[in-house]
């Protein structure tokens, strides 16, 4: 008995002693990098990264003249160089697993984006649920210096901003690495990713832009960037943006305004939206079927209508329905004409409904999508109308 | 052993020699009361009465045998036995007005009886004494039960005295079949072990192997049921204690009425069940009380707080040092900040807080009680607020230890309490080599380890393993007791039926009686 236990005692310390604390690290000793840049530079790439000062941002009394977070830059052949690189600058490795955005310089994503990307879908300790960002027109090192207000760490300030305004604005692409993967890999749809601006960077990089009531500079999502397979080829502004969410069943929230029967503005809050792509083949050609349907309530009412009645809510959702129509449309044509990229995952939906059919046309996918038949039909149901019901304000009273 | 052997020898009939040499034999202790008393005609009968100070009732000495000897009337009834020569048999039937009185024939049963409280009366030419059962000393009132107090539920617990404690648990089960087996265990200290069961529920098995084992302990003293438990427990080495102990007549009552054998020890409040589950250590005589629901909720309440006393402090080494990727990202910040600056390992700080832990929870236990106010003071500056603002710890390993430390106290057994306190330092230290594997590979290993163990024949995870479904009524959830109709299935496998009491209704409508 006693032999044995001693022989387990010693086995078990041979483990702890030989095994144990392996790849051990304390939570002080991690660069904790919350976002992540990478530019083009010469032949390889310029990678910058924001790294918390944990110290700033959570303790009880921060010093408060210090940044919280601190940008780290390095360029090195690969990636993967390059952030090992960091360290001859920073005190500690950078830790990549809560890494909330990754950025693209538009001149990198122009060129193509999936040699970069490797490293990222790769290494074991970057997870996959981080946001990918196109800087427009300037670079990803730019966008990652920005001092933002209230959130602190302005990585966090991107991704939480991106993510509420997907919600409840809908002009943005919540694209995570993983998505924007299978994007790529994918002959029946094309990636687009949310474009963020930098607004006067000069102010922006300092502490005096927070101290600021209105910072000067600021980061602004605007618009989404279209890529053909993995190259940057244009960008789509906030009311295409917004069409192509529809399209891609995207929208949780928005709000659209319209014009009434009579001319003036109506606004409504799209509160549920659920859309359908259904792609056939009609006389061997392939046609595309968008069924949006949609639950709206009227947000402000501008023009003299008496929205208490039934008709008048019958007639508001035909207009809704033709706007919706309209801005889903023009989306389309656009890129139909002028980008010639399957953004909306139209071949995707062909793959899955006629794979046969899909067979055939996917060697010239990108050709025929830019003269495709597409058809929309939306259904709006306009269900509740506010606290009040016609507007407080009767015109030819004052 | 020899000098035991010499004491058996047989009562001389010359009174001055036995008193001479219980002297001898005893030393001459000052409390070892001789009187010599002469009575009867013209004095002719000498008696020598021996008693232990302190332990016998002077009240009943004086009161029932002194007096009787010297009164007149006795004196005359007593003169007509002793013409008949028969004097003992006349003192046992009309002097000595007790109601317990019995014949000793050796020096063995004499001290046995003479130190157990009992007064001896020796009579001169006779070679057999008397004792009668005069047992009468200074003990502790009932008082309530101080380590499972109660909201609800009787507020008495056991007290030192034997006898006392068994009277209590008769008091709640009026029942012919409840037994009671009492027995001498330790050769010096001769301490009274009782065992108390109900013949018809409890298993007769369990009760022989009771029996066999409290046989087999051969050593000088039993100060405490601790003791036995030590010596009777089916594991020698294993964290789990594997018999419970109470000071709650009801909980004993309980226990019994579900077919378990009590162990009661004389000299201590604290009373052994077996066989014990582990489920038992969770359950309080509360439960019973309460409504059923509430009483669910809380023992809930005690499962989620032996998790957190087990592998707190664990869990946070290991996610802190090797998987941080498991934490939110503000948290992880947080925590961060926090750790900013601190010079010792995440593990080193968890076992410094732990200890200083333990040394206060020991010192609160074992210090004074007018010093114990500092105790609690000195401990909370020096592991709430020194020790942060120093740098020393962080303050959400303060946080931890703390959470940890009240969780153990949720544990109703003090017993299990005890080793979960052990078992959580070796998962601290799995979990700073290995991380959440060490953990994951501990608690596998304990899981292994407690099927394995058995309680009197009675497997110990039961009724989990094995599973016995009619037990879950009464394990993690405590159904109303109109539900729980049978009594635990390992435990007897006889009387199982507990009760047939129908579910109450709701009374018919009114309307409806009136039409009828």
């Amino acid at each position: 008995m006693i032999r044995m236990l001693s022989m387990l005692l010693c086995l078990s310390l041979f483990f702890m002693l030989l095994a144990g604390c392996w790849s051990r690290r304390e939570l002080d000793e991690l660069g904790i990098s919350v976002g992540i840049g990478i530019d083009k530079a010469g032949k390889g790439y310029k990678v910058t990264t924001q790294v918390v000062s944990p110290g700033e941002i959570a303790a009880a009394k921060p010093s408060g003249n210090r940044a919280p977070v601190t940008v780290y830059e390095a360029t090195g052949e690969t990636v993967i160089e390059a952030i090992r690189k960091i360290t001859t600058m920073s005190s500690r490795p950078i830790y990549l697993a809560h890494l909330r955005v990754l950025v693209i310089g538009e001149a990198l994503a122009r060129e193509g984006i999936h040699k970069p990307l490797d490293h990222f879908s790769r290494d074991h300790e970057v997870r996959t649920d981080y946001f990918v960002i196109v800087a427009k027109g300037t670079t990803a090192s730019n966008v990652l210096k920005i001092l933002t207000p209230i959130e602190k760490i302005p990585a966090n300030n991107l991704y939480l901003s991106l993510d509420t305004s997907q919600k409840e604005w809908a002009p943005a692409a919540t694209v995570t690495l993983d998505e924007l993967i299978s994007d790529i890999v994918s002959d029946g749809k094309n990636p687009a990713l949310s474009a963020v601006k930098v607004v006067d960077k000069q102010i922006g990089q300092t502490q005096k832009n927070i101290e600021i009531i209105k910072p000067p500079g600021h980061l602004r999502f605007s618009g989404i960037a279209v890529f053909r397979d993995d190259k940057l080829i244009g960008f789509l502004n906030e009311k295409e943006s917004k069409g192509y969410n529809y399209v891609t069943d995207n929208v949780k929230n928005t709000v659209g305004s319209m014009a009434c029967p009579n001319g003036e503005k109506i606004a409504v809050e799209i509160m549920k939206s659920k859309t359908k792509v259904k792609a056939k083949m009609s006389n061997g050609n392939p046609r595309i079927e968008i069924k949006v349907s949609m639950e709206d309530n009227i947000g402000e009412v501008e023009c003299q209508i008496d929205i208490t009645k039934r008709e008048t809510i019958a007639e508001l959702e035909k207009i809704a329905e033709r706007r919706v129509h309209d801005n889903i449309m023009n989306t389309v044509k656009k890129v139909q004409r002028d980008l010639k990229v399957d953004i909306f995952g139209f071949g995707e939906a062909m793959r899955m409904e006629n794979p046969a059919a899909w067979n055939q046309l996917k060697q010239n996918w990108n050709e025929r999508f830019s003269d495709l038949d597409v058809f929309v039909t939306a259904d709006v149901k306009i269900r509740r109308i506010g606290t009040v019901a016609n507007s407080f304000h009767k015109e030819g009273e004052e | 052993m020899k000098n035991n052997d010499t004491k058996a020898e047989p009562i001389k009939e010359e009174l001055k020699e036995n008193i001479q040499k219980i002297k001898q034999d005893l030393g001459g202790s000052d409390d070892i009361i001789i009187r010599e008393i002469t009575f009867g005609k013209d004095d002719s009968a000498h008696a020598a009465i021996i008693y232990t100070d302190g332990l016998a009732d002077k009240k009943l000495i004086t009161d029932f045998i002194l007096d009787s000897q010297t009164q007149k009337s006795y004196a005359e009834e007593l003169d007509r036995e002793a013409d008949r020569d028969n004097l003992l048999e006349a003192l046992k039937a009309l002097a000595l007005n007790l109601g317990d009185n019995k014949e000793i024939a050796d020096f063995r049963s004499l001290y046995n009886a003479i130190l157990s409280g009992e007064t001896v009366l020796l009579l001169e030419g006779y070679s057999v004494g008397i004792a009668a059962s005069t047992r009468g000393w200074k003990d502790r009132s009932v008082s309530e039960p101080v380590a499972q107090s109660v909201v609800r539920g009787p507020q008495e617990g056991f007290t030192e005295t034997l006898r006392t404690n068994t009277s209590m648990i008769r008091r709640k089960i009026k029942d012919p079949n409840l037994w009671l087996e009492t027995m001498q265990i330790g050769k010096v200290t001769k301490t009274d072990v009782a065992i108390m069961y109900i013949k018809g529920i409890v298993s007769d098995k369990v009760v022989e192997e009771v029996r066999a084992r409290l046989d087999r302990i051969d050593i000088d003293g039993v100060l405490e049921s601790g003791y036995i438990e030590e010596l009777i427990q089916d594991e020698a080495f294993s964290p789990f204690p594997t018999i419970n102990n109470t000071e709650r007549p009801d909980n004993v009552a309980a226990e019994l009425l579900e077919g378990r054998v009590a162990i009661l020890v004389d000299g201590t409040p604290f009373v052994l069940i077996v066989p014990t589950l582990f489920i038992s250590f969770f359950q309080t005589a509360e439960d019973y009380y309460q409504r059923a629901d509430i009483s669910t909720l809380l023992r809930f309440i005690r499962f989620i707080s032996l998790f957190i006393a087990m592998v707190g402090p664990a869990l946070y080494i290991a996610i802190t040092t090797f998987h941080q990727e498991l934490l939110p990202t503000q948290l992880l910040i947080s925590l961060a900040a926090q750790r900013e600056g601190v010079p010792f390992p995440a593990f080193i700080e968890a076992l410094m807080m732990e200890v200083t832990f333990e040394v206060l929870r020991e010192a609160g236990i074992r210090m004074p009680r007018p010093i114990g106010q500092a105790v609690s003071i000195v401990g909370t500056l020096v592991i709430g607020q020194a020790a942060v603002e120093a740098g020393i710890v962080s303050a959400s390993m303060v946080i931890v230890v703390s959470i940890t430390a009240i969780s153990s106290f949720v544990i109703t057994g003090y017993s299990m309490a005890i080793s979960v306190r052990m078992i959580r330092f070796v998962i601290m230290g799995l979990a700073a080599a290995f991380g959440i594997f060490g953990i994951v590979v501990a608690l596998i290993a304990l899981v292994m380890h407690l099927c394995s163990l058995r309680s009197f024949g009675v497997p110990y995870m039961s009724p989990f393993a094995p599973f016995v479904p009619a037990d879950h009524k009464d394990t993690i959830f405590r159904l109303p007791h109109w539900a729980m109709s049978t009594r635990p299935r390992l435990i007897n496998q006889r009387n199982v039926n507990r009760e047939q009491t129908s579910k109450p209704t709701k009374p018919a409508d009114r309307n409806n009686q009136g039409r009828r």
